[in-house]
């Protein structure tokens, strides 16, 4: 097996196109916003903003709330992803049934849905939870269906020679181990899309968060602020999409490479 | 286990008259192939017996059927005198396609059947090692299948269906993506594993050479719809590992009995071909 040791100066190596792109775009930013009719706050305003609201503990408290949304939005979707992937992927009459309205319901923008979703369910905690779990709900379950149906039936043939006979012992010893690559990058792309419920959820609610920060420094065009507040959300989902790729390198470890 | 001779004990299998066509619907038009036309055959208990005919003939059905993963539409298949309703602990299959499970180890691989059937970790894994090392696989354990060559990977299913030490193995050309040496060896270590550990063996082939070299009787498949062509003894003594199998007189005569039926079958099959294009 590949045994890949850490080097700093392969690191390196692998992020210098990154490093010099993102010194020469912000360097052009900084000093277009340092010019008079600039339309953008300078890459230094946003920064001592930044450290503005870092100080006075708005934009921590800000991400903390954030972040308890996404957790409790992706793990519940997580969870109903995987159950209803499973089920739709196994009993063919459930698939015939619902594929065609989940489909639908599918090509429908979350961002349409959030209406309603406060009509019938308030402002509270639970309008903003369902947001989320919308936005990340049906990538994951996708992804386990396809999964789910893509398990060879030369492999359940095996399972079921070695006296696995219940649908569950198949789930467990075939199925969803086969499904593995898909339901990972289920997640992944959930975990990202999820991110974007998020904001979604808070600009338009007004309610704590960043998404609040956001639409109060939107409502009164303080952009250094405005900009100060946006720039962690794509980090996040930056961060969170890495992790998850991590992760799934790591689950798939058996495949060829 | 004991292996007093009682009818339950009884690692015999009676196909009688079992038949199999496959449906299906393609664009809307109702498909089917007659895989197994009608079968009907006694494999004796503790017998050596090697399957062959054409390609596609239905041997790889057969072995299904007997193994009790899909039902035939006709006929019955009993074990030790017990209509087969679906797996059991006392038959193991060697697939054709391997069959591993890509996302475990070589050694789990080799141990998933012990598992199922509840022996404790740590026992089942000195007995995957100890089957491993009878294919040759010493080293391997911590391997995943995709790091091996496909003869490596069939070796691992077949030390998968040993650990079960199941009465019967039923093996589907459990030699085929094997390298000529190491399938001398493959078929030496066979014939020593029968020998000092008696189980009924269903033995599919391709290789004429090798059916004959290895088994006890030959069971010769008609093409499709398949039903029994003959069967033909193989009266070599054993153990023959220790001379020369095949200078022998009987070896010559099994072989040259088994090719002219399947030349007959191919030059039959080239006739109605002709009548077909017309
Ligand atoms: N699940 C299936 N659905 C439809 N047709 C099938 C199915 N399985 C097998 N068949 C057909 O049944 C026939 C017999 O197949 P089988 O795999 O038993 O042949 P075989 O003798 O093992 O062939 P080979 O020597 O190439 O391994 C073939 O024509 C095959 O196309
Ligand atoms: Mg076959």
């Amino acid at each position: 097996m590949r045994s890949e040791r850490f080097s700093p100066r392969a690191a390196l190596g692998r992020a210098a196109p990154h490093l010099a792109f993102a010194v020469v775009f912000f360097g052009a930013w900084e000093l277009y916003g340092r010019s008079d009719d600039a339309q953008l706050p300078a890459v230094s305003a946003v920064a001592t903003a930044m450290a503005d609201m870092t100080a006075d503990g708005s934009l921590p408290s800000a991400l903390g709330s954030s972040m308890q949304l996404l957790v409790i939005g992706f793990l519940s979707a997580a969870v109903a992803g995987f159950v209803g992937g499973v089920l739709l992927g196994r009993y063919r009459p459930l698939d015939r049934t619902l594929m065609p309205f989940l489909s639908a319901l599918y090509a429908v923008p979350t961002v349409a849905l959030v209406p309603l979703v406060l009509v019938w369910l308030g402002f509270g905690l639970s309008g903003r939870v369902t947001v989320v779990f919308l936005s990340c709900y049906f990538p994951i379950m996708m992804n386990v269906y396809a999964g789910v149906r893509d398990t060879p039936p030369e492999l359940i043939e095996v399972s079921r020679s070695f006296l696995v006979r219940s649908e569950f012992g198949l789930l467990r010893t075939v199925v969803i181990p086969a499904a593995v690559p898909f339901i990972m990058s289920g997640l992944r792309l959930g975990i990202g899309l999820g991110v974007v419920g998020m904001a979604v959820a808070e600009v338009y609610l007004r309610l704590g968060g960043i998404g609040a920060l956001i639409a109060a420094y939107g409502a009164t065009f303080r952009l250094d602020y405005l900009f100060a507040a946006i720039i962690p959300l794509p980090l996040l989902g930056l961060l969170l999409t890495k992790l998850f790729t991590l992760i799934e390198r790591r689950a798939d470890a058996w495949r060829a490479g | 286990m004991s292996k007093s001779a009682g009818p339950l004990d009884d690692a015999g299998i009676e196909i009688d008259g079992v038949g199999k066509t496959f449906r299906w619907r393609n664009k809307g038009v109702a498909e089917e192939v007659v895989a197994l036309g009608k079968v009907d055959f006694t494999v004796r208990s503790n017998e050596f017996l090697a399957v062959i005919g054409p390609s596609g003939c239905g041997k790889t059905t057969l072995l299904r059927t007997v193994a009790g993963l899909i039902k035939p539409d006709r006929g019955e298949i009993r074990v030790g005198g017990r209509p087969v309703t679906g797996p059991g602990e006392d038959r193991a299959v060697v697939f054709q396609h391997f069959g591993l499970f890509p996302w475990k180890t070589v050694v789990d691989n080799v141990k998933f059947p012990l598992r199922m059937r509840g022996v404790p970790d740590k026992e089942a894994a000195a007995t995957a090692r100890a089957n491993l090392k009878k294919v040759g696989l010493e080293g391997f354990e911590r391997s995943y299948p995709h790091q091996l060559s496909g003869g490596m990977q069939q070796r691992v299913g077949l030390a998968r269906a040993l650990a079960t030490d199941a009465r019967i193995l039923l093996m589907d050309e459990p030699f085929g993506a094997i390298d000529a040496q190491t399938r001398e060896f493959m078929q030496e270590q066979l014939m020593k594993l029968w020998d000092e550990n008696k189980k009924t063996v269903v033995f599919v082939t391709h290789d004429l050479d090798e059916a004959v070299s290895l088994a006890d009787r030959i069971l010769v498949l008609s093409r499709r719809p398949s039903r029994v062509r003959a069967v033909v003894d193989v009266d070599l003594p054993r153990p023959r590992w220790d001379y020369d199998v095949r200078s022998e007189p009987a070896f010559a005569e099994a072989r040259r009995t088994i090719w002219e039926m399947l030349r007959s079958d191919l030059v039959e099959e080239e006739e109605g071909a002709g009548i077909h294009a017309i």
